[in-house]
């Protein structure tokens, strides 16, 4: 039996998908819900669930919507579990009721392909919420990692600055977008080079976290770099868009 | 450069051996020098052991190991190294040391013998300037162990010529490694990254943001690293990381390349990882990586 027999998966992209068929295959009864203020019949599976999951696009004004729908339903003994990636966790749990509830459950990988997941700890954090939550991400077949609610949590706050500190050096010429990957990947093991993972997490993506923490602790490490910004601007945001660094000879 | 050359390798220590394993078994001849007979003696041994051991594994044939043994030479003599082609220098990270024997060097090779200097954290364009040729030197820096890396990062000094540059990429394929081209920068690519990564790792730990086990575990299990942070350091060992950090942040003066004060204080308690058997974590064994 699993830990969450019910659970509620609120959001429709990757990210929600993922979560919805993991939980599933864990063996927890899901229910996928596409807009919480509006759930279509889903209300008395939000009032039953043991554990619901917003997941919802990483935008304040649709999570703060989310969440409020949600903690309107669901009971107040139900574990809810925001998936944002750069804002406070904190924030979005006082601003409904019962913030008790409320944890972050951080995946860094929009595909659920990383072994490891942020559980996130509010200081309103009920007693058992971080437990439960972390049994449920063992179930998953995951590692439960439990972190402060600081901005970027544990692991985006330390790679952000490393993933802008190569985009800086790529700009001031120090090696070929190709010699960095290839020199980290060979060098230390990495599977994946630096610029390689931001096509992947996508630029856009890494400059909305990174601006995020620039913005919350005002610390240069966190500031967007110039190049960064302009093939955002341009288009050139890797993953779906088909050219970030890779491929940067075609737009150049 | 013809296919097989005449190679010299100057400092028969950690790297030294290992580079001299990686040129003799691509066929060069190879001598492994240093200041003394016991010092020769004991890179001679650490590459024979190597070849032995890639036979014995049969990445070797009995043959290749063979002419591997023959065409490896020790000395004790600069002179020697009067036709040699290429000569790699890994003696002690020291500025003064590297452009001395450059110098020296000078007076006995040819004028179109390339100079190889394997310095981490030196200036290429520094040690260059020892030898009244900085034209023919160009930094090649091998990881640890130098025969089981593939990588090598080639940084051209200020005054390296196009020549030297390319004779030093031929050189290279000779020996099956892949080189990536950076500039005559502190840390080249790799510790240039690597450095102020684990110092951002370090005072993660010290602020409390996670625990040891949680950030190693975090971060081999998301970014498809080979091993945390801090299991990595326990391996590298506290004294080299404060070294190489410190000698970089002198360069750079950039805070984020300053060790954290937790690492001068494990460094102070001899805990400086594996080879104390105490470091960030605690070791039954201090048998080292690799060995
Ligand atoms: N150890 C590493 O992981 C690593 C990796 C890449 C580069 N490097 C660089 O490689 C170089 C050597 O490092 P190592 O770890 O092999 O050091 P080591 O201490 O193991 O070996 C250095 C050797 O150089 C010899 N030597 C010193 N002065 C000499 C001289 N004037 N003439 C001839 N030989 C002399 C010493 O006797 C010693 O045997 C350094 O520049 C280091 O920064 C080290």
């Amino acid at each position: 039996m699993p830990y969450f027999e019910k659970i509620v998966v609120v959001g429709t992209d990757a990210l929600a998908d993922g979560i919805a068929a993991a939980a599933e295959a864990a063996g927890c009864s899901v229910v996928r819900v596409a807009d919480a203020s509006d759930p279509g019949g889903a209300e008395d599976a939000l009032r039953a669930a043991y554990l619901v999951v917003e997941a919802v696009a990483e935008d304040a004004t649709a999570k703060h919507d989310a969440l409020r729908a949600i903690a309107s339903l669901a009971a107040r003994t139900a574990v809810i579990a925001t998936t944002t990636a750069t804002l406070s966790v904190t924030e979005l749990a006082t601003a409904v009721p019962g913030p008790e509830r409320v944890a972050g459950l951080h995946f860094l990988h929009r595909t659920l392909d990383g072994a490891a997941v942020e559980v996130v700890r509010t200081d309103l954090v009920a007693p058992g919420v971080l437990e439960r939550l972390s049994a449920f991400v063992d179930e998953l077949g995951k590692v439960a990692v439990e972190v402060k609610d600081r901005p970027g949590f544990l692991l985006n706050r330390l790679l952000m600055p490393y993933l802008n500190d190569v985009v800086q050096a790529l700009d001031d010429g120090l090696a070929s977008a190709e010699d960095l990957d290839v020199a980290l990947r060979l060098g230390l093991g990495y599977r994946r080079g630096p610029l390689e993972m931001l096509d992947d997490i996508g630029l856009d993506a890494h400059e909305q976290a990174t601006d995020a923490a620039f913005a919350a602790l005002q610390d240069r490490v966190f500031a967007a770099p110039p190049l960064l910004r302009t093939m955002v601007a341009t288009g050139r945001t890797g993953g779906a868009s088909g050219s970030g660094f890779h491929d940067r000879k075609d737009h150049a | 450069m013809t296919k097989t050359s005449n190679v010299a390798v100057l400092g028969a220590g950690t790297m030294g051996s290992g580079i001299a394993t990686v040129a003799v078994r691509a066929g060069h001849r190879t001598i492994l020098y240093d200041l003394t007979e016991d010092r020769v003696e004991r890179g001679l041994t650490t590459t024979r052991d190597f070849l032995a051991k890639s036979v014995k594994l049969g990445r070797l044939t009995p043959e290749q190991g063979e002419t591997a043994n023959a065409n490896l030479i020790g000395s004790t003599e600069l002179t020697d190294l009067a036709d040699c082609d290429v000569v790699i220098e890994a003696v002690f990270e020291d500025l003064e040391v590297k452009k001395d024997l450059f110098g020296r060097l000078d007076d006995i090779v040819a004028e179109t013998t390339l100079f190889h200097t394997n310095t981490s954290t030196l200036s290429v364009t520094a040690i260059a300037s020892g030898s009244r040729h900085p034209e023919r030197v160009v930094g090649t820096h091998y990881c640890n162990p130098a025969p089981l890396m593939k990588l090598v990062e080639v940084a051209l000094g200020r005054h390296t010529a196009d020549w030297a540059h390319r004779v030093t990429s031929e050189f290279m394929a000779s020996v099956g490694k892949t080189v990536v081209i950076t500039k005559d920068m502190p840390g080249f690519i790799v510790n240039r990254f690597l450095i102020p990564w684990e110092n951002d790792c370090i005072r993660a730990l010290e602020s409390g943001l996670g625990t040891k086990e949680s950030i190693d575990a975090a971060v081999k299990g998301n970014l498809g690293h080979p091993m945390g942070p801090f299991r990595l350091l326990d391996i590298v060992g506290m004294d080299i990381h404060q070294q190489v950090a410190l000698r970089l942040y002198e360069q750079l003066r950039d805070p984020r390349f300053a060790p954290p004060p937790m690492v001068e204080r494990m460094v102070s308690a001899g805990d400086l990882g594996r080879k104390t058997g105490r470091g960030f974590y605690t070791y039954d064994d201090n048998r080292l990586f690799g060995s």
